[in-house]
């Protein structure tokens, strides 16, 4: 008999900076979500759109390895699993024109073909979530159209139906979509954890100043830890019964 | 001529990634959290630590990019970070989150903390909102979130923001991610926005530009000023004036 983690355990406190996360203690896991922001093929992909612009895409895919790590545990103890996808629909009736015409001015116009199929359009190959870190059947699905993931998505309203009150982030890149998605999540109440080692920028230097804003003036947006932190942080609520055995 | 809207701006402003074009019927002045608490001495933000006069050096270039832009026939809009006095729109994370020596609500050097209606909740004088000026109150550091900035802008047309305040990497920063995922053009004007901390000023204004323009462009106010003077002459007596003043 293998004892599992369930949906009795409960996280916390984690060793973060700048305090033990969360602020009020402990939470149970199935009021945690997981979210994964935009593991897409365009952005961490050999020939995607991050790739085309002429980024470094290890950088991109060095938090890969935390995050397959993070979704392990995440699905043993019960805490809801979101995934994000940045992209546009076929018809780019959801593309700003200021978005559409910056991506052409870098040479990566969304919605022109590139080498995985039409730039951030959903559907194409590069749109799609990198094998690595891919959905299971169940996991929701967020498409948004912007960099935040509650901008003109259903996340909010998926996490308030499911109870949830901490969220965990993990996803590309920091200083862009991961970080707007946390200070989205923040102003809505959410307490927010970011993982530095499931994380990642197209330069080193916007991925260690995200971070840093994050831990400012008392945690402004929310704590930083690493998954092993979480893991190690995780405990089954009653360790001697109410686990499931498998 | 081209009539497309992003292209031909009766103003341009050299900006970083690139030139920056706009025109003032259809662009607003923003200027986020210009507080007592916030830019004072003795207010809430020095008594967590910080130095103030960081943030102070953004008031007489934005006094005279506020008179300019009014000059120009600009919409100019304020906000202000603040909580109802029952503190029922303020989150537990954010009142309880790190065990402050002074929480939202407490009695402040300038009133109760972050309370609308209170002295250091108020926009700093220099600054006074002038007749027909907005002001948002806004419950989060993104000014967009709960409140009704988006709907004003859309009802007045407004396509482009010029932004300005404080605190760069969290109050400017979070709103400019709003504005940008919501299809406005924001120029931020790099003297008139300011940290506590001068690494986070920096890398701030780097992530804006970066990309290609990821989230909007970056330029000093004097090019913004030399732009809309081109523009409106009167522009140019009225930041002069403002500066005196």
């Amino acid at each position: 008999m293998i004892r599992t983690l369930t949906r009795s355990a409960a996280i916390g406190p984690v060793v973060a900076d700048p305090y033990p996360w969360p602020y009020d203690g402990t939470v149970k896991a199935d009021r945690v979500a997981l979210i994964c922001i935009d593991w897409q093929a365009d952005f961490c992909g050999p020939g995607g759109y991050v790739d085309r612009m002429g980024y470094d895409i290890e950088l991109t895919r060095a938090g890969l390895p935390g995050t397959a790590r993070m979704l392990a545990h995440a699905r043993a103890t019960g805490m809801l699993v979101i995934h994000t996808r940045e992209g546009h629909s076929p018809d780019l009736s959801d593309l700003p024109a200021n978005k559409r015409w910056r991506s052409a001015q870098i040479g990566a116009e969304i919605g022109a073909p590139g080498p995985q199929g039409r730039i951030l359009v959903r559907g194409e190959p590069g749109w799609k979530i990198v094998p690595e870190v891919a959905p299971l059947s169940g996991e929701v699905l967020i498409d948004k159209p912007g960099k935040g993931a509650f901008y003109a998505t259903q996340l909010d309203l998926v996490l308030r139906t499911k109870h949830i009150t901490h969220i965990v982030l993990t996803g590309i890149t920091t200083d862009v979509c991961v970080h707007t998605t946390m200070r989205e999540a923040n102003d809505r109440g959410y307490e927010c954890l970011i993982l530095s080692d499931c994380t990642g920028a197209t330069e080193l230097g916007n991925h260690t100043a995200a971070l840093r804003m994050v831990t400012m003036q008392g945690g402004v947006f929310g704590c930083v830890a690493t998954s092993a932190g979480v893991i190690a942080a995780t405990v089954a609520a009653n360790p001697t019964g109410e686990g499931h055995d498998i | 001529m081209t009539s497309d809207p992003l292209t031909a701006g009766p103003i341009t402003v050299p900006a970083d990634p690139g030139p920056f074009h706009c025109s003032p019927a259809h662009t607003a002045l923003l200027i986020i959290d210009m507080q007592r608490d916030f830019v004072e001495p003795g207010g809430f933000g020095e008594t967590l630590g910080n130095d103030v006069s960081l943030l102070r050096s953004v008031i007489p270039p934005l006094q005279r990019v506020r008179a300019a832009s009014r000059a120009a026939g600009m919409a100019i809009i304020h906000t202000r970070e603040g909580h109802r006095a029952d503190l029922t729109d303020c989150p537990p994370a954010k009142l309880n989150r790190g065990e402050p020596s002074l929480r939202i609500g407490d009695a402040g050097p300038k009133g109760r903390i972050l309370i609308r209606g209170e002295y250091g909740h108020d926009i700093i004088d220099e600054l006074t909102p002038r007749t027909g000026e907005v002001v948002i109150d806004k419950p989060g550091k993104g000014a967009f979130y709960a409140t009704e900035l988006h709907e004003l802008l859309q009802v007045a047309g407004i396509t482009s923001l010029v932004v300005t305040g404080v605190t760069t990497e969290v109050c400017v920063h979070t709103t400019v991610r709003e504005a940008n995922d919501r299809g406005y053009e924001c120029l931020v004007l790099s003297d008139c926005v300011g940290s506590y901390f001068p690494e986070f000023q920096q890398a701030g204004l780097a992530m804006i530009a970066a990309q290609g323009g990821i989230f909007g462009w970056v330029a000093p106010s004097a090019v913004y000023l030399d732009a809309l003077s081109a523009l409106c002459p009167a522009a140019v007596g009225a930041a002069t004036g403002e500066e005196w003043s």
